[in-house]
């Protein structure tokens, strides 16, 4: 036996003698074979309900990449220039097509009790992320530089000052709105996200009620 | 404040029943997205004939 056949083959059966075993081991175990990126889905999963939390994926991507560019040229830039103004577009559609399929998506799996399976971090972990998806888009509208910015920061000040908050957040200073907007919620955002995805490969699409689970 | 409530009264509008006031472009897009819920469930999802062989 070579030394690199002989180190593999202890890495293998020791799995958890170093960090780096134990991460190996964490991720290869962490959903089941082939499930990371499958190729073939149970038949149930041909309908078009499915399709929405993708479709929720596809546009946070969207969103993101708008959202760099953006951040790239600046207030000055996304506010005059044409250019400026498609990817303020993009950013601003490809956010209300999110929500909107995120909201689809969250209907769907609600009338499926998709916490069903073990599956109620999957759950609890989507309707986190859906949380801290309003708090970026409601930070976004404070971020826009206008006079809509303003007022929405006006009248988010008096609404956060009724219920007590005011002295954590302050909604009229647009640095502390920019950098929640652009790094703390998405960073949180894209976390979340992340756990959500795994735990939904980990533990399969939920079935439809009354439908069986393939065992394998 | 009358100045501001001014500016408001422009911006769009809006749809009264009762206690609920709602822009009509928001009721349009919730009223949208409600028809392509019911559309994701009651339209038929594509597939080609080979899946129908494949072993699941």
């Amino acid at each position: 036996m070579s030394a690199i056949e002989d180190t593999a083959a202890k890495t293998a059966s020791a799995p958890r003698t170093s960090w780096t075993a134990w991460a190996r081991y964490r991720i290869q175990h962490t959903v089941p074979e082939g499930q990371w990126l499958p190729d073939r889905q149970p038949s149930y999963v041909a309908s078009w309900i499915y399709v929405f939390g993708m479709a929720t994926l596809v546009s946070l991507f969207i969103v993101i990449g708008s959202g760099v560019v953006l951040a790239l040229g600046g207030s000055e830039w996304w506010h005059t220039s044409n250019v400026g103004h498609f990817f303020n577009s993009v950013h601003l559609w490809s956010v209300e097509i999110f929500f909107a399929v995120m909201a689809i998506h969250l209907w769907g799996k609600f009338w499926m009790a998709a916490w069903r399976g073990g599956r109620a971090l999957t759950w609890m972990t989507g309707m986190v992320a859906l949380l801290a998806a309003v708090g970026t888009g409601f930070t976004g509208y404070l971020s826009q530089t206008n006079f809509d910015a303003q007022w929405i920061g006006a009248q988010a000040k008096d609404g956060l000052n009724s219920v007590g908050l005011g002295a954590w957040f302050n909604a009229l200073n647009p640095a502390a709105a920019l950098t929640l907007h652009i790094v703390v919620l998405p960073l949180a955002v894209g976390v979340i996200v992340i756990m959500h995805v795994i735990l939904v490969r980990r533990h399969g699409v939920v079935p439809p009620i009354g439908a069986e689970e393939p065992t394998s | 404040m009358a100045g501001t409530q001014l500016l408001a009264e422009g911006a769009g509008n809006y749809l009264d029943f009762g206690i609920f006031h709602i822009s009509f472009t928001n009721a349009l897009i919730m009223g949208a997205m409600i028809v392509v819920f019911v559309l994701a469930v009651v339209i038929p999802f594509p597939h080609h004939e080979a899946d129908d062989e494949a072993p699941q």
